[in-house]
């Protein structure tokens, strides 16, 4: 059955019967405890992805690897980040792979992918939440839209470092909202996280700067919690 | 008192800056003949510049509906709508100009334009549930309020981000299940008002999970903006019925596949899962403990949720009905009033209501968001066909990797959360 799965997965594109491949979704969750069998589940995979099989084949292939991935997958994935059709798929399996190995692939990319790519990579550290030391300078990139990301992704990181990184940046003026946005949620985090010192010090340089209504507002209200708790 | 504040500066425009915003000062002279006296604000009727500005995201099948609520509502100035289908923004656009004999409406394809606008109060959302949180979490920031259908969030980390966005910048975000209060009322009073004693568990019944999607490629209809239809979701070549906004949830609809909804899970889940925390009254918080039974013998599995305070939701649980209580009456339980809408009748006069009071609404999004994370919940432990402990403080299941790997899913570029 296992064996059938993978030969249908050689041909598997938009229109194929989507119940072939169930025996490879099966194995991906009966093999929680079985190392050896996840193992050659994940090699088998991995033989797929890096085949000329059709894009729909090594799609299913990440939707797997996110579940089951290892390290041992990174190296397969880390190639596919800069292929525009499955660079996002292979960041939905990396993203998830609990392993470091899966981080310093997307710090490397960073270095070396353009938007909107590089978008993508930049989102996916965030949500690993690492990667400051790298986003820090592209908070000032000459593409406004990796500007935009990389200050979105301190925002969500939302440290220490994280906050005097955006608390530092000069923004456009067309990104002082998103900036002033992703500062508000450096704060939050510090405060729920007990770091109101922080917290308070990111509030007060955002008041400090005569923000929009909008950021005034939640600046003062994030500094009366400060100050409550 | 400063969110009231900042939103009746918001609304309150002058007549004159109604004027301006809508377009209609060089149509002035025109009015009195164009303009019925209700909609001038004679006749009991709210006047425009009086009016809460309410725009529509995302308007097919139960958008339209939502649609038809706001845009009947005498508080209501619906100034704009969007969709990525051409025909569909058109079609509401005449709708809305038609019924207030103008042609003031703006189209639009992108839900950020719409937003952009200093104008607008509040807006509705309804499309597919891939885009919930980010449209959402961009309104807040925008400063409207929002009514967003259910179920709000695809993925559990969404759900904390939007009741964060609406606690930061003071809005009134309002989930979408009018069933939670107007289906289950019956239950809910009898489990509130002590009747049944000590209630200990309810079971909730839906039926299949989503799945994923292989349907071949059709060709993009003109004027479908198929890209934007996709948006934070995995490519995926267009076919009519991988997008259709119907109500299925077998296969012919985007509430069928897995990039784009939960499934029945969730889609029934946040009435029916609504409903029966409501009614046990564990609506504030989120369970433990989901364990997997898979009784020998049984073709079906089914769920327990356990929640901090020992109450128990069931789902799917062989012999029970939907709603089924069970309950302890020997032990008493002291009558509680129960909550309901604000305002005028329906989810969306609560909405309105509290849009102008500032209050919290029957459906506020964080309460939504228990409901539909519970449904995530249970999606997760299906999949994984285990039992999970889920640690609601950190939205994380501790110590358990394999299952941490479903919190979330990665965006396609450009969209980020």
């Amino acid at each position: 059955m296992l064996q059938d799965a993978f030969e249908a997965l050689k041909t598997y594109d938009y229109g194929t019967d989507r119940h072939v491949l169930d025996p490879i979704d099966e194995a991906a969750v009966t093999t929680l405890n079985d190392p050896a069998a996840r193992a050659e589940l994940e090699s088998r995979l991995l033989e797929v992805l890096q085949s000329s099989a059709p894009r729909d084949a090594r799609d299913y292939v990440c939707r797997q690897l996110r579940t089951i991935g290892s390290a041992a997958s990174v190296p397969a994935l880390e190639e596919l980040l800069a292929d525009p059709d499955l660079s996002h798929m292979a960041r939905y399996a990396l993203e998830r792979i609990p392993e470091p190995q899966a981080g310093l692939a997307l710090e490397r990319q960073l270095r070396k992918l353009n938007d909107p790519l590089k978008i993508g990579v930049i989102s996916s550290l965030a949500t690993r939440g690492q990667g400051v030391r790298l986003l820090r300078p592209l908070l000032h990139d000459a593409d406004e839209a990796v500007a935009r990301s990389a200050a979105i992704a301190l925002g969500r990181i939302g440290s220490i470092e994280a906050s005097k990184a955006l608390g530092a940046a000069n923004p456009a003026p067309a990104l002082v909202m998103v900036f002033a946005d992703a500062s508000l949620s450096c704060a939050e985090n510090l405060r729920r996280t007990g770091h109101a010192k922080e917290a308070k010090a990111t509030y007060q340089r955002l008041l400090k700067r005569n923000p929009p209504e909008l950021i005034r507002l939640a600046a003062e209200r994030g500094l009366k919690t400060c100050q409550a708790g | 008192m400063e969110e009231k504040r900042l939103s009746r500066v918001a609304w309150r425009t002058s007549r004159r800056q109604f004027i301006k915003a809508t377009g209609l000062a060089s149509a002035a002279i025109a009015l009195p003949t164009l303009i019925p006296a209700s909609a001038l604000g004679r006749g009991g009727a709210v006047a425009p510049s009086e009016r809460i500005r309410v725009g529509g995201i995302g308007l097919g099948n139960q958008g339209g509906s939502d649609f038809g609520g706001f845009l009947g509502s005498a508080d209501v100035q619906y100034v704009a709508v969007c969709d990525v289908r051409k025909n569909v923004r058109d079609g509401k656009k005449a709708q809305v100009d038609e019924h207030y004999h103008s042609k003031d409406c703006v189209a639009y394809n992108d839900f950020r334009e719409l937003l952009a606008r200093e104008d607008i109060d509040a807006v509705h959302v309804a499309t597919p549930d891939h885009w919930h949180a980010l449209v959402v979490t961009e309104a807040c920031r925008r400063g409207k309020d929002v009514f967003c259908q259910k179920p709000e969030t695809l993925t559990l980390r969404e759900g904390p981000l939007m009741i964060e966005y609406a606690r930061r910048y003071g809005r009134v975000v309002s989930g979408g299940s009018q069933r939670v209060l107007e289906d289950y009322r019956g239950t809910v009073d009898m489990c509130w008002g002590g009747k049944l004693g000590q209630v200990l568990s309810i079971n909730v019944i839906t039926n299949n999970l989503s799945h994923a999607c292989n349907l071949a490629p059709e060709p993009v209809p003109e004027g479908f903006d198929w890209e934007m239809w996709l948006g934070p979701a995995p490519w995926a070549p267009y076919n009519s019925k991988r997008c259709d906004g119907n109500f299925s949830t077998v296969d012919n609809s985007w509430r069928s596949y897995w990039d784009y909804s939960g499934g029945e899970i969730t889609d029934w889940g946040a009435h029916h899962f609504g409903g029966a925390t409501f009614a046990v009254d564990v609506r504030e918080l989120q369970p433990q403990e989901i364990i997997y039974h898979a009784p020998e013998g049984q073709n079906r599995a089914y769920l327990e949720f356990i929640y901090p305070n020992g109450i128990r939701i069931t789902h799917c649980k062989p012999g029970k009905a939907n709603m089924e209580v069970d309950s302890d009456e020997h032990q008493t339980r002291a009558p509680k009033p129960v909550p309901g809408y604000k305002g005028k009748g329906s989810i969306i006069g609560d909405f309105l209501y509290c849009v102008r009071s500032r209050e919290k609404p029957f459906r506020d999004i964080e309460l939504a968001v228990n409901t539909v994370s519970l449904c995530h919940l249970g999606t997760i432990a299906y999949r994984l066909q285990r039992s999970l402990k889920w640690d609601a403080a950190k939205q994380t299941f501790p110590g358990d990797a394999e299952a941490n790997r479903f919190t979330d899913r990665a965006r396609r570029q450009p969209w980020q959360l």
